[in-house]
């Protein structure tokens, strides 16, 4: 049963009772939370996605608590996992983002079987195009908007290589939209659902874009990289495409992920067999047309040789 | 005919071995822009050039050679001449090894 088959007060209930388990692979993540806002939130946003049983094992258990607040502001939620909470609490009208940015954290840490890519990763035809970036570099937006052309989304924010089969593996969530991006995707995308603006949190403006339903029915299938295409958004600027050398591709790639120090000579590996099948240029873009166009032709060349 | 090595080393430098650290273990991936070379001692990767990398295997293959030893194997493997790659580049580039812990120098 996917969360949008609840009814919201169903949703609500279980959040502020035994939790609302959800299954995003290659997790299950129970939340809970008396909060109504935040549970009306995730049932939009997450509409698409398995609910586990009750009982079932989870990943993660999170929970979205009100707390007295501390500063002027009113009141404020934290977010606890496993009982210990890593960060100071966030306004209770920001709880949504910092339950999405709660979640990255806790992923970040517990995937170390895993090589870790700072990357928005879309798929077509089962050729996956893997963009590491860093944030405001614009791979959200573009991830987002060809997924709105029918691309499959296996994430706006992980680029996840399994160590064992050197394959992407998705971990579909709502696409986190900052600042002006906001209105480029309600403008691109008038029928994509996005969730409110949160604004003045602590990374500028914010809003969720919800991911389509195939990329979460399909949010167990990995996928092969055929193009690695490091991402640099420049407003008002013509797209420029510049192809890397496999040896710079390397480098970039390794230096972009999380966890490449700490996952030792099999990240080596898994950057190896990414850059060797992968054909990777810098784009650099000012619009979302000119950044498609260049990455159907970035994949029309085939892979490397 | 000399290859300049012997005379340019000081005498205690020329006498020097050079190794491969106990428990370095180096990877080697080589693509047409450059070799990038995995530390699996320490973790780390470096882009090296192939007289980088060549100097490694050879002191890999053979352990214990003295710097004029490696010079002599590495011209012949990379076909350059003494011009083109003078002995004291390569005493340089063993001591930025050194320097990363991917080679270690000890006396005789």
């Amino acid at each position: 049963m996917t969360l949008g088959a609840l009814a919201a007060d169903d949703v609500a209930r279980r959040m502020a009772g035994q939790g609302l388990a959800l299954r995003l692979p290659p997790m299950t993540v129970r939340v809970r939370s008396p909060l109504a806002s935040l549970a009306a939130q995730v049932h939009a946003l997450y509409a698409d996605a398995e609910v586990a049983d009750a009982s079932a094992y989870a990943d993660i258990e999170v929970r979205m608590l009100p707390v007295r607040g501390t500063r002027a502001g009113g009141a404020q939620v934290q977010f606890v996992i496993d009982g210990a909470t890593p960060f100071d609490a966030f306004p209770v009208a920001h709880a949504l983002p910092m339950f999405e940015w709660g979640l990255n954290w806790v992923f970040t840490h517990r995937m170390n079987d895993h090589l870790m890519l700072h990357a928005a990763v879309v798929e077509r035809d089962g050729r996956a195009v893997v963009m590491p970036a860093w944030p405001g570099s614009g791979k959200s937006t573009l991830s987002a908007s060809l997924m709105c052309r029918g691309w499959r989304l296996l994430s706006d924010e992980f680029g996840i290589v399994s160590l064992a089969t050197m394959r992407l593996r998705p971990f579909v969530r709502p696409v986190g939209l900052k600042n002006a991006s906001i209105g480029v995707m309600r403008a691109y995308a008038p029928d994509a659902f996005i969730g409110p603006t949160f604004e003045g949190t602590r990374k500028g403006d914010v809003a969720h874009l919800r991911p389509s339903a195939d990329s979460v029915a399909r949010g167990a299938d990995a996928a092969e990289a055929a193009a690695i295409v490091f991402v640099d958004f420049r407003a008002g600027e013509p797209v420029e495409v510049q192809p890397l050398g496999p040896a710079t591709t390397f480098l970039k790639l390794a230096g972009n992920a999380f966890n490449y120090e700490v996952v030792g000579e099999p990240g080596f590996r898994a950057v190896n067999a990414l850059t060797r099948r992968s054909v990777a240029c810098i784009l650099r873009y000012g619009e979302l047309a000119d950044a498609h166009a260049a990455i159907d032709t970035l994949l029309a060349q085939g892979p490397r040789a | 005919m000399t290859d300049g090595s012997d005379d340019e080393a000081t005498g205690a430098e020329s006498a020097l071995r050079w190794r491969i650290p106990a428990g370095q273990r180096l990877v080697f991936e080589d693509f047409d822009d450059g070799i990038v070379m995995f530390d699996a001692l320490v973790g780390s990767t470096h882009l090296v050039s192939v007289t980088a990398a060549e100097t490694l295997a050879i002191i890999e293959a053979t352990p214990g050679l003295t710097a004029g030893a490696i010079y002599r194997e590495l011209l012949d493997r990379i076909e350059a001449t003494e011009a083109a790659l003078p002995f004291a580049s390569i005493r340089e580039l063993l001591w930025q090894l050194e320097n990363l812990n991917l080679v270690a120098a000890a006396a005789a």
